[in-house]
């Protein structure tokens, strides 16, 4: 064990790391899977066979964008969330009625959804941010359900059950291929902010204190992290991204039901798309929205209006939990770091440390 | 090493009346408490005296029923535990905690919380972070592991983990909660070479442990708690010889 009373790490340079070439050849590889998924993106409507798929397409970057928010909250906290929907519904009806009752803009009114979105989430955090586990579940689960029979029931207000027609923004004269096309790349576009927010957030102290909370909540307040505030700030920063992506959706479906708007199945798909692409990945949930997004949109293709999807969805969350418990990326990361013979923990080796220390001396 | 203050009348941290009851059980009662400052304290008694429960209350991790604690002169009482550990009071855990998903350089960092939001949205990777982290986890002697998850280390690593981890906060009262716990004598030698380092540098110790010899041997102050109050203090010398000392703790 190297006894250092006296520290000699000090003059170390940040950035170094004790595996020398890994870095800049992980580097490349990651530019390269982004530049590529860049690439699949932007090219995906002109290759489209025709406006079925692009209107796929538009419902899994949907699932993407709301996964991806939830993972704002449920990924750094462990904050499970099952109650998602509740946002992202707030938000369609926000832009919804903005626009109807107000005769706002429609991009503005999504914005504005989107901050009114924020800020309910507050009070609901305030509240429900006290209890942990279980009882978080159950809160975020009430809340869903608590919307679901307001806006049913609030007829004069919200349309009820009758459902509400979202006026659409590009007008009539755009024909239906050109609006699925235009609404994906929004969609693309709100994907890539809420991505780059949870990158941000990753990198920095807040996130360092958010990760500790997910580990060990009371051991974090006891090293200084604000835990209350800090889970507040993800649980509104989540729903306000949520809230965008239900209003950016309700724009382009054009349709308002409570019963869709606050399902717990939509909510349900957020955390399972998470879980199965993996949580601590900025693009897991992105992974598990293709895939489940996919998948649930081919089963109700091939056996219609069945609750097949369901049944397959629910295998699939199974063998994930039990195969992969930290969802896909991670499982595969971890298959091709053996394959290269890394060891698991990357211990420096007494010559290496010398050396480090050698370099840091001069 | 340590250099026993015998003029030392300040007390940094101190306890009155300070009670907690768990249903019918009253696990701390009615106890005041005075630390001394810039010492190595010690906080000993039999098992289920109140001694982690009063190490809870004083770091706010409880919240006491009755009672004060103040500390360098201000009522921290009832305080959020992150707020009492800005005020400068770190803390370790008895059975050691840490975070076992993140690397143990991330463990070090997590302490980091500075006020302020952009403060908080800077990078926790920054080289000043890093290079004092790393300065940190060399001193303890674990500089080699710090790309390791922390679940992957030994438990005596871990132990030297979650001390870098509070000494990342610069606490200048440090409360351990048994560190001598469950690991093997050589590290037990090493962290109390560290305490006695730490100390000479100002740090105020309180710590709670069973392995007397290291109790004996470190500490300048110590405290005697039995049925949640304290029953006897003074020097290790003095408190060995305390009649009420020995029935608690052989029954005589």
């Amino acid at each position: 064990m190297p006894n250092a009373s006296s520290p000699t790490g000090a003059a170390r340079p940040a950035a170094s790391s004790p595996t020398g070439a890994r870095p800049t050849a992980v580097r490349v590889a990651r530019t390269a899977g982004l530049l590529a998924l860049v690439a699949v993106v932007l090219l995906f409507p002109s290759l489209a066979a025709d406006p079925f798929i692009l209107s796929v397409g538009v419902v899994i970057l949907s699932y993407a964008v709301l996964a991806t928010s939830w993972n704002l909250v449920g990924g750094f906290t462990g904050y499970i969330s099952l109650g998602h929907a509740a946002y992202s519904g707030l938000g369609g009806y926000a832009t919804a009625l903005l626009i109807l009752r107000t005769g706002m803009n429609p991009w503005l009114a999504l914005l504005a959804g989107g901050l009114i979105v924020a800020a309910v989430a507050i009070p609901v955090g305030i509240a429900s941010l006290r209890v942990r586990g279980a009882s978080f579940v159950i809160t975020s689960i009430a809340l869903v359900l608590i919307l679901q029979l307001t806006f049913q029931s609030w007829h004069t207000f919200t349309g009820g059950s009758n459902g509400l027609r979202v006026p659409r923004p590009f007008g009539t004269e755009v024909l239906r291929p050109e609006q699925h096309e235009r609404f994906f790349y929004l969609h693309a576009g709100l994907l890539a902010l809420a991505l780059l927010t949870w990158w941000l957030i990753e990198r920095s102290r807040l996130g360092a204190g958010l990760k500790a909370i997910r580990e060990d909540e009371d051991k974090a307040q006891a090293l200084g992290v604000p835990t209350f505030a800090y889970k507040l700030t993800a649980l509104v920063v989540s729903a306000f991204f949520t809230a965008l992506g239900g209003g950016l959706y309700a724009l382009w479906f054009g349709y308002l039901d409570p019963i869709f708007q606050f399902s717990i199945l939509v909510g349900t798909y957020m955390v399972l798309m998470s879980l199965l692409g993996g949580v601590r990945s900025l693009f897991g949930p992105l992974l598990g929205a293709v895939v489940v997004g996919y998948a649930v949109e081919v089963f109700k293709s091939q056996y219609g209006d069945t609750q097949l999807h369901l049944v397959a969805t629910g295998v699939l969350l199974g063998l994930v939990v039990l195969f992969m418990p930290d969802g896909v990326i991670p499982a595969l990361t971890s298959f091709v770091n053996r394959r290269r013979g890394a060891a698991s923990i990357r211990e420096v080796s007494a010559e290496e440390l010398a050396q480090q220390r050698e370099e840091a001396a001069r | 090493m340590s250099t026993p203050t015998h003029h030392s009348t300040t007390h940094s941290l101190s306890t009155t009346g300070l009670t907690k009851s768990f249903g019918g059980v009253r696990a701390v009662d009615d106890a005041s408490v005075t630390f001394h400052e810039g010492e190595i304290n010690a906080l000993i008694g039999p098992n289920g005296s109140g001694k982690t429960t009063f190490f809870n209350c004083v770091t706010g991790m409880i919240r006491p029923d009755s009672g004060t604690v103040s500390y360098q002169g201000r009522d921290v009482t009832g305080l959020p535990p992150h707020r009492i550990a800005r005020s400068g009071i770190g803390r370790s855990f008895q059975l050691c905690r840490i975070f076992p998903r993140l690397t143990v350089l991330e463990n070090v960092l997590v302490a980091v919380q500075p006020h302020g939001l952009l403060q908080r949205l800077r990078g926790s990777r920054n080289a000043a972070d890093v290079g004092r982290a790393r300065e940190l986890l060399a001193r303890v002697g674990i500089d080699h592991l710090e790309h390791a998850e922390a679940r992957d280390i030994s438990y005596g690593q871990q132990k030297l983990l979650e001390l870098a981890g509070v000494l990342m906060g610069d606490p200048h009262t440090i409360m351990l909660d048994e560190p001598a716990g469950g690991v093997n004598p050589a590290l037990v030698d090493r962290i109390a070479d560290l305490v006695r380092e730490l100390n000479a540098e100002g740090r105020t110790f309180i710590i709670v442990e069973h392995n007397m010899e290291l109790v004996m041997g470190l500490s300048d102050h110590v405290v005697v708690f039995d049925r949640g109050r304290p029953i006897a203090q003074g020097t290790p010398a003095v408190v060995q010889d305390d009649p009420l000392v020995l029935e608690a703790y052989l029954g005589v």
